[in-house]
């Protein structure tokens, strides 16, 4: 019973990261050193498959010695991830999809056809011109060659592309069969715009003129007060002080992007398809910590809702509440906090981009620290955090349970509000960042259930 | 404390105090602080060791909800007293006075002293006590005369309502012929705790805000007032005794410790006996470490006789130790903190302050995770159904520090130095504790606080 009946790309979502080094980055695991609990987490190579780069076939899988993020020479490896095709067979068994079981339905290799779509669409989304959307898209193909993924756009020089990286079908082998496609992301460069009849100076800032700036309005573009389809923040984009308080764009683009991987087979005269998702974002430069909320903890509060579960557990909420402490420890390692919190350092009052600043701007209110000026010393509140981090591992109920910010407290400026935890960061709303329900609902849970807990082996005589 | 009982009876006529021998009025005020600093720790501890001797796997699961929100409300009071405490510390510090952190452990009393100081688990009985302490002077009827009934039998002694104290420092505070207004030390407000600093996420002054570890049970309202002068001195004590019994509130008010305290000893009892004896662990009442057993183990108050457990099981007798010497730490830390300055320009230059304030709550952590696991461990060996030992909340031996701000970061480092034998101890001689993942990380968290310490006395100053 092998006859494929469905297809699936799995993972259904790959997030690759950016990097102009050839060879792309080896695979690893992160894990919590067991005698250093405290210490961040260890990343210890993995198993790696080698791609030829000839005929596009894996040639072997081993495991690095030791783990390099860049080529040695200052370029970032490139985190490529592998995309494989599963097949939902007759007798309901989801397996990868292979050359054996390509064989058993008289199929090849190149019988599997695949296309990439990704877009970069970050200029049109300020602009609101559809000729400043840029899109690539490598049409079907089925050989093992390294399809480029160039990012047209109206707006473009003529014969000019944004390289988003490349596409490839693996080329499966018996040794290693599976049927796959690896997304290799750019380089991770950011490009500049520019007149046609008056070159700009060259740009240090950038590797290549691409826009024709007479044809689109993004360099010079400024994002107009009140208007409702603004970002929150609005003027994230790199520019300049212009007329009216205005914030001028200076025309750059960057070669992240996102899309669509999709998998067509005729199986029996039937066509099957499967579509996976990709994308790439910035290099992991503190790739031994994780940001206390990510598209992961999303994707959870999505598929299971904003609440405990019936099937969640308590070990798992408590399991959750030690992660949410364990990554706001490695987030204020990675913090300034005196800067982050508003203090005044070395004289200056207004030292970066903080939430004070935010608050400043969108409410009118005096610039103020958040927390008091004498508590932010780095040192301290990291050591803060770990001792919290260590009580947590003792069994005892989470206690900073009823200083989380609920979802509907971001806005709240009061002296306690913005101090809640997670305090000093910003939300996607440009507001103080919460975590997802889910996250403060399953630490509630482990606070409200640990008391009841036994753990010596003898058992309590009740009185 | 003859002093005291000579000064004049303790009622609602009182309306001159009276100066006992060996005072002057600014002595006498300070004197009468450092009871109140006593009181307010003694209370504290002994609701955390109530609070903490909540729950067990003998609790119905009908019950559960009850107990779990009863215990987040006592500990919430547990942290409304250590904002008491504080600002008693920074009423002493306005006068000019030494902060008084000390606490007898057994039995010491005054007529201010509302029982004899005593650990106990969570009961109806033990809760009548504190009910009583904590009651307005007017309440009265026969609910009254029930629970102070219970109190009696369960302290022996009549219980002494603790906002007598704070009446009779007002009676002087508020008469400019006892103190005059030069007593009041504005200069000393950047060496007094502030709820800045040490309120953390809890309310200033609006309980009942927003939900907190319990979704019915509102989040702690820490009162931490800094006293610059006569005004701000009487209300802080006015605030304080409000939150305690609510004097000028009717009985209705919940926000006060006395209706907490009442509405949960009227919602236990109402519950069958036998429920009501599984609301806490089997917990020993006054739980003492080994170094207390060349001592007498009942001491007698008045009526009241005091009886300690000794800790005998030898593994308990360890994560008591430990105990003992974390909670000397977090006095350590909150003295220490008092005697630096806070920054007074927008942080721009951090002191050890903070890193002390952190370091103090740092230490409230571990305290709960070790009585956590206190309340879980026998108190003696090989006693199949025995007591749990509890958190002993021991004294140290002296509370004082040195005079060089130096001096007191080798004390810290001899604090943590001692910490590192006692759980390199426990990892070692206990198999259950080897792997133990407290302790692990517990070890880790002091050579982390080991580093900063030598960092600070190799004078490169705070940590940055």
């Amino acid at each position: 019973m092998t006859a494929i009946r469905e297809l699936r790309v799995l993972p259904p979502l790959a997030v690759g990261r950016l990097g102009a080094a050839a060879e792309p980055m080896d695979n690893y695991t992160v894990e919590v050193d067991p005698d250093h609990p405290l210490a961040p987490r260890q990343l210890r190579p993995a198993p790696t498959f080698r791609v030829d780069p000839g005929s596009g076939a894996i040639t072997r899988a081993d495991t690095p010695e030791e783990l390099r993020f860049t080529d040695g020479q200052g370029k970032v490896r490139p985190v490529a991830p592998f995309l494989e095709v599963w097949a939902l067979t007759d007798d309901d068994v989801l397996q990868p999809l292979t050359l054996e079981l390509l064989r058993l339905n008289s199929l090849t290799p190149d019988d599997v056809r695949w296309r990439v779509r990704v877009g970069n669409h970050k200029v049109q989304r300020r602009t609101y011109d559809d000729n400043d959307r840029i899109d690539a898209d490598t049409g079907w193909f089925s050989d093992h060659d390294a399809h480029e993924l160039a990012g047209r756009c109206a707006n473009f020089l003529e014969d000019r592309f944004l390289p988003l990286g490349h596409a490839r079908y693996v080329k499966p082998t018996p040794e290693f069969p599976g049927i796959r496609l690896r997304f290799t992301p750019a380089g991770g460069h950011v490009y500049g715009s520019a007149y046609t009849d008056h070159p700009t100076d060259p740009d240090p800032n950038v590797v290549d003129f691409l826009y024709d700036a007479t044809k689109g309005t993004w360099r010079g573009h400024a994002d107009q007060a009140g208007d409702p389809r603004l970002t929150i923040p609005a003027q994230i984009y790199a520019g300049d002080d212009g007329p009216d308080d205005t914030w001028v764009s200076r025309g750059y683009l960057d070669d992240e992007c996102d899309g669509l991987v999709h998998v067509k087979v005729e199986v029996s005269g039937r066509e099957l398809t499967a579509f996976g998702r990709i994308g790439a974002g910035p290099p992991a430069y503190a790739p031994d910590s994780i940001p206390i909320r990510t598209v992961a903890d999303e994707l959870d509060q999505a598929l299971l809702g904003p609440g405990v579960a019936a099937d969640d557990t308590l070990e798992q909420a408590r399991d959750v509440a030690e992660e949410v402490l364990r990554r706001a420890t490695e987030t204020v390692r990675l913090m300034n906090t005196e800067v982050m919190n508003g203090n005044t350092v070395d004289g200056r009052v207004d030292a970066a981009s903080t939430m004070v600043r935010q608050d400043t701007a969108d409410t009118g209110r005096l610039f103020e620290p958040i927390m008091a000026p004498s508590l932010v010393d780095a040192a301290a509140v990291l050591a803060l955090h770990q001792n919290v981090l260590a009580a947590l591992r003792s069994g005892t109920a989470p206690w900073f349970a009823d200083v989380l910010r609920d979802h509907d407290e971001v806005g709240d400026l009061t002296a306690k509000g913005r101090r809640k935890m997670p305090a000093l960061m910003r939300g996607a709303d440009g507001r103080s960042l919460a975590l997802t329900r889910r996250q403060v609902d399953l630490v509630r849970l482990a606070a409200r259930q640990a008391i009841f807990r036994q753990d010596t082996d003898e058992p309590e005589v009740p009185r | 404390m003859a002093a005291l009982a000579v000064a004049g009876p303790l009622d609602a006529a009182e309306k001159v105090p009276v100066l006992p021998p060996e005072f002057n009025w600014r002595d006498y005020t300070v004197m009468l602080l450092h009871v109140a600093a006593e009181i307010e720790h003694s209370l504290m501890v002994q609701y955390l060791f109530a609070a903490y001797s909540m729950g067990g796997p003998q609790v119905p699961e009908a019950r559960r909800d009850d107990v779990r929100r009863w215990q987040e409300i006592i500990l919430g009071i547990a942290k409304e007293e250590m904002g008491h405490l504080v600002t008693v510390q920074n009423l002493l510090t306005a006068l000019g006075a030494p902060i008084n952190l000390d606490r007898e452990d057994y039995p010491w009393g005054s007529d201010f002293y509302p029982f004899p100081f005593t650990l106990r688990p969570f009961s109806a009985k033990s809760l009548a006590a504190y009910v009583v302490a904590e009651s307005p002077e007017t309440w009265s009827g026969p609910k009254a005369d029930e629970v102070k009934r219970v109190a009696f039998e369960s302290t022996g002694q009549y219980v002494n309502r603790v906002g007598a104290l704070y009446s009779r420092v007002d009676a002087i505070l508020k008469d400019k012929d006892f103190l005059p207004d030069a007593l009041f030390h504005a200069d000393t407000l950047p060496y007094q705790a502030s709820w800045d600093e040490w309120g953390r996420g809890y309310t200033r002054g609006q309980r009942g805000q927003d939900s907190g570890n319990v979704p019915t049970v509102k989040s702690p309202e820490l009162l931490v007032f800094g006293v610059f002068s006569r005004d701000s001195a009487r209300k802080a004590l006015h605030e304080i005794g409000e939150q305690g019994e609510a004097p000028d509130a009717d009985l209705e008010d919940e926000t006060s410790h006395f209706n907490r305290f009442l509405g949960i000893y009227e919602e236990l009892t109402a519950w069958p006996l036998g429920d009501q004896g599984l609301v806490s662990r089997n917990v020993a009442e006054n739980p003492v470490t080994e170094h207390r057993l060349n001592e007498s183990e009942v001491a007698a108050l008045g009526a009241a006789e005091v009886t300690t457990n000794p800790i005998t099981d030898p593994v308990t007798a360890l994560w008591g130790h430990l105990f003992n010497l974390r909670y000397r730490m977090l006095l350590t830390d909150i003295s220490h903190a008092f005697r630096l300055a806070s920054p007074v320009d927008n942080g721009g230059v951090l002191t050890g302050r903070g890193a002390l304030v952190h370091r103090a709550f740092a230490e409230m952590y571990n305290l709960r995770a070790l009585a956590g696991r206190l309340v879980d461990l026998p108190l003696q060996q090989d006693v199949p159904g025995g007591l749990r030992a509890g958190p002993p909340f021991e004294m140290p031996y002296s509370l004082e520090l040195p005079h060089r701000d130096h001096d007191r970061w080798l004390l810290q480092r001899d604090l943590v130095q001692a910490s590192r034998l006692l759980v390199g101890q426990l990892l070692s001689t206990d198999p259950s504790c080897a792997g133990d993942p407290y302790l692990i990380a517990l070890r880790e968290s002091d050579q982390r606080a080991l580093d900063q310490i030598e960092h600070v006395l190799s004078r490169e100053g705070c940590t940055r």
